[in-house]
């Protein structure tokens, strides 16, 4: 009995460990393999009634097994090619065949109805599908999570998919998994998203963004809580979240998050831009869709020049980007935070400056290549 | 749950006795009767999530995998192919009591 005990002892252990360590697709497949439950009724039942025949034919024509599970099937399918097998003639032979005609057909469509329709409609072919969408997220490498389904986020999938940028949305309520089903979203995990288990099999360690667009503030706290938890460094990994007040965005912040936007505050900003620039609406709306990436043919990036750098030092003149690479440098942001924006081919680069750089996205990229350590 | 295990086992010991008995003498009822039992056991295994039970199924699948072709196989006049099949699936038999005794000693002590 001592040894029974110990054996006990350890068997509790590796079910505390294996809960603990269980992931979403796991726990995917096991319910897979659960799901196959409601086949085993019908396929008994099917099964039963072909060894029945099979072997009862057997007995007639002394053993002939191939002809025997012919005969069986032709006759509970409801083929009817004759009577392929020997002895079926014989009186005993017709008794067996219309006793298991009239018990087998039925069996035989009831059987293969259940099956089918477990098999295309219940929860089978949602689980593959859920392990498929699972294993694709598996092999994206700096993607963006978005927690919460809602039009704001509808929409952010939809700019950043059209830049190809890899989205997974997470969220797991029964009104957002069924919008997020008509807006065919692909990459969805329909679980809560303040829970590790969902945000592991998201690829938080793999991600580059997360985006929470959650109404209530305490989901947003949840998940920034939670998201921070796995992925410490501020730097590696940008958390943006929505916050009804500036209060709320404080507190945000000081749990996690590296971005706050307040939904009120930016709507009123944009009308007010509108207002204040009426006479010159067109700056206003291309630094607007320059700003949220709706303008495709001309961006702005930072540049920082750290210690390292090989423009510390180089005056704008000697860089000459305009005509290299069709760059213009509209500003320079100090250490001390001042921006200059008067400059000229005399102005100098010190470390710590940041260059505001604008031009086409692909000279952009050249410029961020070559002088590295670059933000967006 | 007491009654699931006694038929499952039942299937499973049948299928292994039957299948020891035609090695030793081949007889084309014998064959029938282990693949019929093995597919039953099969099918009753289906649907359960357990480790020792996935574990018993894919057992008792590959003792399947076996007997099948050995059933067409020995029917078509090649009883030696045939028996060697069977002696292929004896072995996946043979895990699969194992695996339901241990099944059988987790459930005792979870239940103590």
């Amino acid at each position: 009995m001592h040894r029974f005990k110990k054996l006990r002892a350890i068997s509790r252990k590796l079910r505390i460990k294996k809960a603990q360590g269980k992931t979403l697709k796991e726990i995917y497949q096991s319910k897979l393999v659960t799901s196959l439950d409601p086949l085993k009724l019908p396929l008994l039942m099917l099964h039963t009634w072909l060894s029945f025949g099979t072997i009862g034919y057997m007995m007639l024509s002394d053993g002939n097994f191939i002809d025997s599970i012919y005969m069986t099937v032709i006759t509970i399918g409801t083929i009817g090619f004759g009577e392929v097998v020997q002895g079926s003639q014989t009186p005993q032979g017709r008794i067996f065949s219309t006793f298991l005609a009239i018990s087998g057909i039925g069996v035989f469509t009831t059987s293969v109805t259940v099956i089918i329709r477990t098999i295309l409609v219940g929860d089978i072919p949602r689980l593959v599908k859920m392990l498929m969408v699972l294993s694709r997220i598996e092999k994206l490498e700096r993607h963006v999570i978005v927690c919460g389904f809602n039009r704001s986020s509808l929409w952010l999938i939809k700019a950043l998919t059209s830049r190809k940028v890899n989205t997974v949305l997470v969220d797991g309520r029964e009104n957002s998994i069924k919008a997020a089903k008509e807006a065919e979203i692909e990459l969805f995990i329909p679980e809560e998203p303040y829970k590790k288990i969902a945000l592991k099999s998201a690829g938080i360690e793999r991600a580059s963004y997360l985006v929470s667009l959650f109404e209530e503030e305490e989901k947003n706290m949840a998940v920034i809580a939670i998201a921070r938890l796995l992925r410490p460094n501020r730097s590696e990994f940008t958390i943006i979240a929505t916050a009804p007040s500036e209060g709320s965005a404080h507190k945000l912040q000081e749990l996690g998050a590296n971005v706050v936007v307040v939904p009120d505050k930016l709507l009123a900003n944009r009308i007010f831009s509108h207002v204040l620039h009426n006479t010159g609406a067109y700056i206003s709306d291309l630094f607007d869709k320059i700003a949220y990436g709706e303008e495709a043919e001309l961006g702005v990036v930072e540049l920082n020049i750290e210690a390292n750098s090989a423009l510390i030092n180089k005056k704008l003149k000697d860089l000459d980007f305009r005509r290299i690479y069709g760059v213009t440098i509209i500003g320079i942001k100090r250490l001390d935070g001042t921006l200059e924006i008067s400059i000229s081919g005399e102005t100098q680069l010190e470390q710590g400056d940041t260059l505001l750089l604008l031009g086409r996205p692909k000279n952009l990229e050249k410029v961020l290549s070559l002088y590295q350590s670059i933000t967006k | 749950m007491r009654l699931k295990k006694i038929m499952t086992d039942f299937f499973l010991l049948m299928a292994l006795t039957t299948n020891i008995s035609f090695i030793f003498y081949p007889n084309p009822y014998e064959l029938v009767i282990t693949v019929i039992a093995n597919l039953t056991a099969t099918i009753l295994k289906l649907g359960e999530g357990k480790i020792l039970a996935t574990e018993m199924t894919a057992a008792s699948m590959v003792a399947d995998l076996h007997l099948l072709p050995a059933v067409f196989i020995f029917f078509l006049g090649n009883h030696e192919e045939a028996t060697s099949l069977a002696i292929g699936a004896l072995a996946a038999n043979i895990i699969s009591v194992l695996l339901s005794i241990i099944e059988a000693i987790f459930s005792y002590l979870s239940e103590e």
